[in-house]
């Protein structure tokens, strides 16, 4: 029989170079005696060749980036030291973006020219811009959505608190990219805007329409006030050169 | 399987180093890609998991044992995610009609995008068990040795389960009139 086990075994075993002398010779004189054990080898000889050619795909463009930019910016050490105090305070979101705010450098508002922006709709950012600092979550009342060009890539989600809609854009560009973030729902207002991780922000505000331009690796939160909780459709247009490279959008349902 | 830097990359990720992370990430991006795909069958949900994975590697560099190799621990959250990932999408029905249809068209040629593609899909009809030990082994190039750390079975297990799953391969092929 070319299929017991043992027979087999010796086949497997010299596909798979592992065979040992004393096995070989076995093989070798199980072969000349059987044509079944030699029409067997030469199946599973070609099927391990036909394995091992499986064409080795390139990962999609981006993907790394994507990656590393959605990485928690908490230090991966940090759960090894979880009684650092001063730590654990900064993890705190109010505290984190107050501490982000005092390092200057992390957070940037610029070219704010917005016909509905005042500073108290900053001041209710505050308890809220740590969410931007940790790895885009998953849930209840969260959407989220992949994006995936060849000129810009990485996630955008949407939620609630309160009266606001945070929209967590975590993406890289190979260029420069303008995002426009427009909503026709004109009880729907910008509120005020944040940046991690980059310097150079761009955005502008009118009514109904945000305007970000991002370039390399960018975490940005815009933040849109919604006091009605209102369900909202958030078109979203990434544009390169003035030309639109994508269209999609994003939603927000009130829960229930 | 020759990794000698993987230890100390790991070593520094764990002190928060994420350069060191990236270099991990560009050296282990494809292979885990391609092991995603070849379980799953659809680049977007490999993409995912691929993505999914370095998450899971990040977020838990304070569980790593070293004296595990990386390449083991990376693989082995690979095969799982996709396990658990066709598992919580309840797909492998799916699938299983999918490639059963994709063999029987009457103008099929046996060239190789075809017998590639015949392949793919009598991969995605036998279990996954069987799948992940052809994919750490044809795929990944894993040693016996190494697919039992993996899959942290005896190697004799892994034998086994890889001659089985080249019977199962053979069987499917047979019946695509591919082989």
């Amino acid at each position: 029989m070319a299929n017991d086990p043992k027979t087999l075994e010796l086949i497997n075993a010299d596909i798979d170079g592992v065979i040992s002398s004393a096995g070989k010779a076995e093989l070798e004189a199980l072969l000349a005696d059987s044509p079944e054990a030699q029409a067997l080898h030469a199946e599973f000889s070609a099927l391990a060749e036909s394995l091992d050619g499986l064409e080795k795909l390139n990962a999609p463009p981006h993907l790394k980036h994507t990656i590393m930019a959605s990485l928690p910016q908490q230090q991966a050490a940090r759960s090894k030291s979880g009684s650092n105090f001063l730590r654990s305070l900064i993890a705190a979101p109010a505290l984190g973006y107050a501490a982000m705010f005092a390092a200057g450098s992390v957070l940037t508002l610029s070219l704010v020219s917005s016909d509905q922006v005042t500073q108290s709709a900053f001041d209710d950012v505050t308890g809220l811009v740590g969410t931007i600092s940790n790895q885009v979550p998953d849930g209840p009342g969260i959407h989220a959505m992949q994006i995936n060009r060849k000129e810009v890539a990485g996630t955008v989600t949407l939620r609630s608190s309160g009266p606001l809609l945070i929209v967590d854009f975590d993406l890289v560009s190979s260029g420069a990219v303008d995002i426009v973030a427009s909503y026709t729902d004109q009880t729907v207002w910008f509120n005020g805007f944040a940046q991690l991780e980059s310097p150079g922000a761009s955005i502008s505000a009118e009514s109904g329409r945000v305007t970000m331009q991002i370039e390399g690796k960018r975490r940005y939160a815009l933040f849109l006030h919604n006091a009605g909780d209102r369900n909202i459709t958030i078109k979203l247009q990434f544009m390169s050169n003035g030309v639109t490279i994508y269209d999609t959008k994003i939603e927000y349902n009130q829960p229930g | 399987m020759n990794k000698p830097d993987d230890k100390k990359l790991m070593e520094r990720c764990v002190k928060g180093d994420r350069q060191a992370f990236e270099t991990l990430l560009t050296r282990y991006e494809k292979p885990v890609y391609n092991a995603a795909y070849r379980m799953l069958h659809n680049p977007d949900d490999a993409r995912d998991i691929t993505q999914t994975v370095f998450l899971k590697v990040y977020e838990h560099l304070d569980q790593y044992d070293p004296s595990q190799r990386f390449f083991s621990w990376v693989y082995r959250i690979t095969l799982n995610e996709s396990i658990n990932w066709l598992k919580k999408m309840s797909r492998q029905e799916a699938l299983d009609h999918e490639t059963a249809d994709q063999g029987s068209g009457p103008e099929q040629q046996a060239d190789d995008a075809q017998i590639s593609e015949g392949m793919q899909a009598a991969l995605m009809m036998i279990k996954t068990e069987y799948r992940a030990v052809i994919v750490l082994k044809h795929v990944l190039g894993c040693s016996y040795a190494e697919i039992s750390e993996v899959l942290d079975i005896p190697e004799k297990t892994v034998k086994s389960r890889l001659y089985t799953a080249r019977q199962l391969l053979q069987e499917r092929l047979t019946q695509q009139g591919l082989h």
